[in-house]
């Protein structure tokens, strides 16, 4: 008996999932079309490397912490939680069999953009198209280490306050993250606020691990000195949602 | 195969409740293996009992000891829409018990390939049923709490289901709360909930016909 296979079997029935692999696999090779790449060919190679990531963190933000907020909610609310933990399945278990049962429907789709983009639009130089390879592999693993914690954010959130705030709270999160950093470093560098610098100190830096930039400009892989960094950064942060997530988990209708 | 019984002991302490007692155990009570049928009228603390066992709410004073297996059917129990019921059956019991599950769904006549979202109630409480029946490992000691399993059920169905209770192994106790629906339905051994107690009473020949005029 195993909420991870019950979970993973929900995620297949429902099927969603085929649109997310379309709009990471498939869908880049067309998006190109409808930019400046139509008339310079020689755009159209980044143009579908930038595509099929900004969608693998679409789908990873929309259908990935939608369906692990639902996951969440259903788990608390409709009685299973409680069924799995009389028989003795604890809720840190619970939790990590149903996050585990997400991810493997979500982790993927940062490796098929990178599959996507390696394949797809791989510079012609040989050298050019190893650091290529590299680079799609580093930003996969980056992806994983991103979107894995805020789907137990996602998972765990809801279960206590709802689909609706596990999912806007995990998407926020990454939003966050990705851009509205960005916002207050430029905001920061205008006006120099102690404040400001605090807050950004500490928010999690997830633009780090969009690759789109480097990718455009080929700006060749992340250091291999500093990528082992960069990594031990997201997992302090994964460590510190995970922790988060079990403290919010709740099994039962009523706590 | 374990060599212990099932059993389900409550001290004469236990009180239940949330803030507030529902009922209290006026008693020491001791079941074992078998069935065992939890009454009382709405409201009065059956599931909350039902919970308390199971671990989802703590006793307000007192203890509950239990030994086997446990398997706890919340009556709010909900499977995604999408699942049909083999795909809930292959995910939540063992390889060994399937196709004895899957026979008794069959002779209760319930659709296995049909979503979970399309089927009736009576449906649904049939799955539900063959989850918390075969869950447990084949001759394990095992303790179910199935809070109004039959609410819903056609006589067929619940026929079907009290004919396996009867056959099945007996290292099983049941502790089934129900508002039964007809008066000769037999009920040997009762936890009645009545002035906020909860007592044990047992007699062979007993049946509902007796035992609904002790619930206030």
């Amino acid at each position: 008996m195993s909420p991870f296979h019950l979970t993973l079997r929900t995620i297949h029935r429902r099927k969603s999932w085929v649109i997310c692999a379309f709009v990471v696999g498939i869908l880049p090779f067309a998006l190109p079309l409808l930019s400046a790449a139509s008339e310079d060919p020689g755009l159209y190679k980044p143009a579908l490397a930038q595509a099929t990531w900004a969608m693998a963190w679409v789908s990873a933000i929309t259908w990935g912490f939608f369906s692990a907020a639902q996951t969440g909610e259903k788990l608390s609310q409709s009685g299973l939680g409680e069924f799995f933990r009389a028989a003795g399945i604890r809720p840190a278990r619970q939790l990590s069999a149903t996050w585990l049962a997400c991810l493997t429907f979500t982790a993927p789709l940062g490796l098929l953009a990178a599959i996507v983009s390696i394949l797809g639009a791989s510079p012609a130089l040989a050298n050019e198209r190893s650091a290529w390879f590299v680079t799609n592999l580093q930003y996969a693993l980056l992806f994983a280490l991103v979107i894995a914690p805020l789907l137990a954010i996602a998972i765990a959130s809801a279960s206590r306050f709802g689909t609706v705030a596990g999912f806007l709270g995990s998407a926020g999160i990454t939003l966050y993250g990705l851009y509205g950093v960005g916002y207050l470093k430029l905001l920061g560098s205008v006006e120099d606020h102690p404040f400001l610098s605090s807050i950004i100190g500490i928010s999690p830096h997830y633009h780090l691990a969009d690759p789109t930039a480097r990718l455009r400009y080929k700006m060749g892989a992340i250091d291999p000195a500093g990528y082992p960094l960069l990594v031990a950064y997201f997992l302090g942060i994964a460590l510190l949602l995970f922790a988060i997530s079990r403290a919010l988990f709740n099994t039962r209708t009523t706590a | 195969m374990r060599s212990y019984s099932p059993a389900l002991e409550l001290s004469e302490d236990l009180a239940i409740g949330y803030s507030q007692p529902l009922a209290r155990a006026s008693e020491k009570i001791h079941l074992s293996a078998g069935t065992h049928f939890l009454l009382g009228r709405n409201g009065r603390g059956k599931t909350t009992l039902l919970r308390t066992i199971a671990e989802s709410v703590r006793p307000l004073s007192g203890r509950i000891q239990t030994q086997g297996s446990l398997r706890f059917l919340p009556e709010n129990l909900r499977f995604d829409d999408s699942l049909t019921s083999e795909d809930i059956l292959n995910s939540l019991i063992p390889r060994d018990r399937r196709s004895a599950a899957t026979d008794l769904g069959q002779r209760s006549e319930l659709d296995l390939q049909k979503p979970y979202g399309r089927l009736s109630t009576g449906n649904r409480r049939k799955l539900h049923l063959l989850v918390a029946e075969f869950s447990i490992p084949a001759d394990h000691p095992a303790l179910l709490l199935l809070d109004e399993p039959f609410s819903g059920l056609d006589a067929h169905a619940r026929a079907a289901f009290e004919s396996h209770w009867h056959n099945e192994s007996p290292a099983i106790l049941r502790l089934v709360s129900c508002h039964p629906d007809y008066d000769a339905m037999p009920m040997a051994s009762a936890l009645i909930i009545r002035d906020q107690n909860l007592c044990h009473t047992t007699n062979d020949s007993q049946t509902w016909s007796e035992l609904k005029f002790l619930l206030n």
